[in-house]
């Protein structure tokens, strides 16, 4: 092993081959790794700055190495992963019942795709997106509206009555999808002036949502408004914006509960299932994240009786 | 715990078992009227065990004596366990039944002779009793939940429960032999006793008085034989039953003159060793519904809860919520993490969203650490 690069990737590989990192999505996986290397600087410094390693750098330079290899193979993972997505599972006949008759759906998940790789250059962007592309990755989405849509319940009059999604559970789910998508389009262009809490949250002002759409709008030409929009409200508050579509509200659940997600997860003895008790803490903090609580009620139902 | 104590720690705890079924099918032994040959590998086997716990309780003392933990041993590990449990049991019940079978061996009007059978016999059946403390070792050194205040709670519940059956069981016994009173052990002594004196006063031991010493014997199931002078003047059995059935603890003499009478202790036995079957089944039941109904319902109710709310105080990434039942929502623990649940783990997240720092890593260094050997 010679080149510095072939040890950093060598060293990025083997901690991506951790058992401990099993049940994450790639992003996930990307910032375990990041906080890895975070937590463990001064016992990692003096080794990796050694004759064996990286004989002459400092810790900030050894770090920007292997977090820019880490992010080069994450990206491998996680486009393929995109482009999986966009390609074989979502379909696009929800955008003809839309309304919108003569959109050229094959130029879709190029315009997304397209879209996502320049976003995800972005660092905040990114980390950003672990929560959509976890809730994707791991198919909550589908797996909640499936729920939603035998319950008929308030999620579903919201969805169908108030904004009036005239298609049926398989087209909402792909419509969530791309929702989830986009979740992270908000930083686009750069947010500027959001208080500690938005920051937090990640949720933008109505305006700066609106500013935001424009410019989402000639970036992907192909894709509905209504789609834009319930993406990029997806990051509004619902506290500040009672009129946001339904697919944003759940999007912005759904991104979130993907943050902390992880697959086939050990339940203590004593302890709630992950899902029913993120749900329970979602809803004590409804108003600090911007949820909609009824739908975070629904939801919580669903998780406490599957066991999720 | 290094590999060789975690061994010998292992080879206790299949002793335990193999003790415990061995305690069970020595009374089982006597009461379904084994063979000799069996009773006394059981009986052996029994001694081998009080060697071997004898040796544990000494290694275990003298590794806390070194430690300078002794007290710590005895009273808080439950060390008197381990004393009670061994060496009693081998000085007042397998040893000396070990030694009456050594000097003994089966012969009739053998070790009856040599030393009071009658005081060995109480001693070893009062002695027995202790063995039923074995139980307690089991449950002891099996982990049978996680939590160590779980297993602590259990341990001392059991212990008490068990240890005070056992020495109310050993306090009726004593008392038992010290007062007279109507059991079939007096009712049987009475009878043999009367037995005794009919044969010395019409001195039918004599010679000449077999025919009547035989019927007057055959209607005393008590009598195994009569002896004079060395003679053999009656006998129920012939040698090679007697040899094949009867152990040293199985019958006492009495003597009177020169007459000495081989009085049947079997039925006392039998009668002890049912006893023993019982108390035996009721502890075990005791101990098993402990580990079985009581531990999941301490875990549950206790220690489980207590543990996600550990948890969830010392991990940043832990955000599981406990489990509140409805039936014990009310219970101070439950009430607790209903505030856990409530307020803390909401601020917790909070202040998570707030701090970005995206929790830990599951990863370690021990994950890396081959890569800079």
């Amino acid at each position: 092993m010679n080149s510095e690069s072939e040890k950093a990737d060598a060293f990025v590989g083997r901690l991506l081959q951790n058992p401990a990192l099993n049940g994450f999505s790639a992003l996930q996986q990307e910032e375990q790794i990041v906080q890895f290397l975070h937590g463990n600087a001064a016992q990692l410094a003096p080794t990796l700055s050694s004759s064996q390693f990286f004989p002459g750098k400092n810790w900030n330079q050894i770090f920007a190495l292997l977090v820019s290899r880490l992010t080069e193979a994450i990206n491998r993972t996680l486009f393929a992963d995109l482009q999986r997505i966009l390609t074989e599972n979502v379909d696009y006949t929800f955008v003809e019942l839309l309304g919108q008759q003569r959109v050229n759906t094959d130029a879709i998940p190029r315009e997304l795709l397209q879209l996502m790789k320049k976003l995800l250059e972005k660092q905040e962007a990114r980390r950003a997106f672990t929560g959509p592309f976890t809730a994707l990755h791991f198919g909550l989405a589908d797996q909640y509206v499936n729920e939603i849509f035998s319950r008929k319940s308030y999620i579903h009059f919201e969805l169908t009555k108030v904004q009036r999604l005239r298609m049926g559970k398989e087209e909402v789910q792909n419509f969530l999808q791309i929702s989830l998508l986009l979740k992270p389009s908000v930083f686009l262009i750069s947010a500027g002036g959001q208080s500690q809490q938005d920051r937090a949250t990640g949720m933008v002002q109505n305006q700066f949502a609106e500013k935001v759409l424009g410019v989402l709008k000639k970036e992907l030409r192909s894709v509905p408004e209504q789609v834009l929009q319930s993406a990029v409200h997806s990051s509004v508050s619902f506290n500040a914006n009672r009129f946001i579509e339904a697919t944003a509200r759940l999007a912005a659940i759904l991104g979130a509960r993907g943050k902390s997600y992880q697959a086939n997860v050990k339940v203590d003895r004593g302890a709630d299932s992950p899902d029913k008790s993120w749900l329970s803490t979602a809803r004590r903090n409804y108003k600090f994240y911007g949820f909609d609580i009824k739908m975070l009620d629904e939801l919580y139902k669903i998780a406490a009786e599957n066991v999720w | 715990m290094s590999k060789t104590r975690s061994f010998l720690e292992n080879v206790v705890i299949v002793a335990i078992v193999l003790v415990l079924i061995q305690t069970f099918l020595e009374d089982l032994a006597i009461v379904l009227g084994w063979t000799i040959g069996a009773r006394e590998a059981l009986m052996l086997a029994g001694f081998f065990f009080d060697v071997f716990f004898t040796i544990e309780f000494l290694t275990r003392s003298y590794d806390a004596f070194r430690d300078r933990r002794f007290a710590q041993y005895l009273w808080v590990d439950r060390g008197w366990i381990d004393f009670l449990a061994a060496v009693p049991l081998l000085i007042f019940n397998s040893g000396p039944s070990v030694i009456a079978w050594y000097i003994g061996g089966v012969a009739v009007g053998g070790s009856g002779g040599m030393m009071n059978v009658l005081k060995v016999v109480k001693a070893i059946r009062i002695a027995r009793i202790l063995r039923l403390l074995r139980v307690l070792k089991i449950f002891r050194r099996i982990k049978n939940t996680e939590s160590v205040m779980a297993q602590r709670h259990l341990a001392t519940i059991s212990a008490m429960v068990v240890t005070v059956f056992v020495f109310v069981l050993l306090v009726l016994s004593v008392g038992g032999a010290a007062v007279t009173l109507p059991t079939l052990d007096h009712t049987y002594q009475q009878q043999v006793s009367s037995a005794v004196d009919h044969i010395e006063s019409e001195q039918l031991a004599e010679a000449g008085n077999e025919a009547e010493l035989a019927r007057f014997a055959d209607t005393h199931p008590g009598i195994i034989a009569v002896e004079q002078a060395g003679t053999v003047r009656y006998s129920r059995y012939d040698q090679a039953y007697l040899s094949e059935n009867y152990r040293p603890i199985d019958y006492t003499v009495l003597q009177q003159a020169g007459t000495e009478v081989f009085v049947d202790l079997t039925p006392i036995n039998r009668e002890q060793a049912v006893d023993n079957l019982r108390y035996f089944l009721i502890i075990v039941s005791i101990v098993l519904v402990l580990m079985l109904v009581y531990s999941p319902h301490f875990a549950l109710t206790v220690s489980d809860p207590i543990h996600v709310m550990r948890r969830g105080m010392a991990e940043k990434n832990y955000r599981l919520e406990v489990r509140v039942p409805r039936q014990y929502r009310d219970d101070d623990v439950y009430r607790l993490a209903q505030e856990y649940n409530r307020v803390y783990l909401p601020m917790k997240d909070r202040e998570a969203a707030a701090e970005d720092s995206g929790g830990t890593s599951g990863l370690t260094m021990g994950d890396v650490k081959d890569l800079f050997e």
